[in-house]
């Protein structure tokens, strides 16, 4: 990892604001998603697609449920009791809220980074190799190579290279989030969850996981939810934006930012309200 | 009206000096009352603990100075000979081996009630287990005890015993450990007992530190595809480490020192038999059903045996806090 300037991490790869492709194929499908907490109707008829090797952001106000809609996506809500989904999300055209899938290869298969960083409590080193174990069986020296490609994919290689036996509690927020982005891409994931990866970071580890999720969409489909509009901005091709559980728009992030159909997301984006 | 507002605060304000002083040294007081009171009823826990080992000592020196070091060595309890003869080695055999059955049992089933309670169970399941787990710790220990004696006893010794024996019949060490003839009253049976007493304690605990797992933290446990026992495994356990084993450990201490239910239903005898399924003792049952009716030599006996628990105890506990303090540095905390 070379050095580092906020600036550097807006124009670097396809700027998104001077005409990039939000469109390709589509690798997540959204069809009529409707979500529910026990009684309350958290998300209304959702329709919209993930384009492969891109990144679509989610911005809007807090509650609007964009972070809900993230975490369909993995099924995570499927952990608690009265949370429940109906419609369609298809992925490589399966229905992921099949409730015969196989969540834990679902979840393989979409990784998740959250809003705070959360290495597991042991050692550096094992916070990688404890998701590739779950799923091979390989040799040690395999093993190695495998965690320092994590961390080299991860931008970490270099800062703690010299101490992987450490505890991942040891090392520093941003680079905490960092070994959690390491630890996702280890288990080979096809798409990329980020809920608000950076709300708890400073400037100069936000620009590191942003230029970084900039890398990350060679090889993987991203979405993230953002309150920072400038990210949303910056990284991402497609934004979405939502409001009291509905989604008010949905299109190429420059058409979003600088020209949106909708009054609301008018509204939103010059800060009138959220 | 705002006049007289403005001349009260005037007045206020004069006499305020003189009277706040008054208000604090008032406080002043109060404050020295507060911390001497608190203080004297810290300092008494030390002097009863002071006190109490004082006179373990002073009640077990005759006892000490007549055996020595042969009273933890000898495995014969003869306190109505000529001279008494007194061993304690029959009723810490018992103490330990009652123990470490009972953890042995209880650990696992503590966990996994707790892990369930946790993690699985659901919703509508989870207050009644909770509640009977809260219940089964509120039973006196003596209705334990009328229970071990007359259904877990017969049944130990007339259906299970006989069905281990069947199967570890000449098998060199196993065969011994199940030997012997039926008995209601049995070294086993004590274990089984302690183990379903101090199940809750195990469980109560591990529940609490279980629910301080951060939901994220779980939450990015399954977001790399972990199962439930991966994510019980791999990150609660090792995250509630240190309260779990304080759980265990306070589970340990009270399955030495019980002493109504297991005086019951272990046999009081002070020979040490191979098999878990001989009467036996443990030292607080000792001292439960002999202290009434000794005197002399054989009550400082008793008395050392007493101290011998406390000393006991407070080894499991030291050894507690070390392994502790050892696992927190290995975690870098």
């Amino acid at each position: 990892m070379t050095e580092i300037s906020i600036a550097t991490s807006v124009p670097s790869g396809p700027g998104p604001l001077i005409g990039s492709q939000p469109d390709g194929p589509p690798k997540v499908v959204v069809r009529d998603l409707n979500f529910y907490y026990g009684q309350n109707h958290a998300l209304k008829h959702i329709n919209l697609s993930l384009a492969a090797n891109r990144v679509t952001a989610f911005i809007g106000p807090s509650g609007c449920g964009k972070s809900t809609l993230l975490r369909i996506f993995n099924r995570m809500y499927d952990l608690y009791p009265g949370q429940r989904a109906e419609g369609q999300v298809m992925l490589d055209g399966h229905n992921i809220l099949d409730p015969k899938l196989d969540l834990n290869l679902l979840r393989a298969r979409v990784g998740m980074v959250f809003q705070k960083p959360t290495p597991f409590p042991m050692t550096i080193y094992e916070n990688i190799a404890f998701g590739i174990r779950l799923y091979e069986k390989i040799s040690k020296s395999e093993m190695d190579g495998r965690v320092e490609k994590a961390l080299r994919g991860a931008a970490l290689w270099n800062e703690v290279k010299d101490k992987l036996n450490a505890s991942g509690l040891s090392l520093s927020g941003g680079q905490q989030q960092r070994l959690c982005i390491a630890r996702t891409i280890a288990v080979r994931p096809e798409v990329i969850l980020f809920d608000e990866p950076c709300s708890a970071l400073d400037p100069i580890s936000t620009a590191k996981i942003e230029e970084l999720i900039d890398e990350l969409k060679e090889d993987y489909t991203i979405a993230i939810v953002t309150h920072n509009m400038q990210q949303a901005a910056r990284v991402s091709e497609s934004t979405a934006f939502m409001y009291l559980g509905e989604l008010i728009e949905f299109g190429p992030t420059n058409k979003i930012f600088t020209s949106p159909n909708d009054r609301r997301t008018q509204d939103y984006i010059t800060g009138r309200f959220g | 009206m705002a006049d007289m507002a403005v001349e009260s605060t005037g007045l206020q304000a004069a006499a305020g000096p003189y009277d706040r002083a008054k208000a604090l040294s008032a406080f002043k007081f109060g404050d020295a009352a507060f911390y001497w009171t608190t203080r004297a009823c810290a300092i008494s826990v030390l002097l009863i603990l002071g006190g109490i080992i004082i006179s373990l000592i002073v009640g077990a020196w005759p006892a000490m100075r007549e055996f020595g070091i042969s009273f933890l060595t000898t495995a014969r309890w003869a306190p109505a000979n000529d001279p008494p003869v007194l061993g304690a080695l029959g009723p810490i055999y018992g103490t330990l081996v009652t123990s470490v059955i009972a953890m042995v049992i209880a650990i696992p089933v503590g966990l996994g009630i707790a892990i369930f309670l946790t993690e699985l169970c659901p919703v509508w399941l989870r207050r009644p287990i909770g509640l009977a787990i809260e219940l089964l710790a509120g039973i006196p220990s003596i209705i334990y005890g009328m229970w071990g004696f007359f259904v877990l006893g017969p049944f130990l010794a007339y259906h299970f015993q006989p069905a281990m024996i069947a199967i570890f019949d000449g098998v060199p060490v196993l065969g011994s450990i199940f030997a012997g003839p039926p008995s209601y009253l049995s070294l086993f049976n004590a274990s089984l007992i302690l183990a379903i007493m101090v199940l809750p304690f195990i469980t109560a605990i591990s529940v609490d530190v279980f629910k301080t797992v951060p939901p994220v933290l779980k939450e990015a446990a399954y977001g790399v595809g972990c199962t439930t026992w991966e994510v019980v495994r791999s990150v609660v356990i090792p995250y509630t480490r240190v309260g779990v084993i304080g759980g265990v450990m306070l589970a340990l201490g009270r399955a030495l020192g019980e002493t109504m239910a297991v005086t019951f239903i272990i046999g009081n005898s002070f020979r040490i038999s191979g098999s878990i399924f001989a009467p036996g003792t443990t030292i607080s049952a000792a001292i439960a059903s002999e202290f009434a009716e000794s005197d002399g030599l054989h009550q400082s006996g008793l008395i050392l045996l007493g101290l011998l628990l406390f000393i006991l105890t407070f080894f499991v506990l030291a050894a507690a806090r070390l392994l502790l303090m050892r696992l927190e540095m290995k975690a870098g905390k």
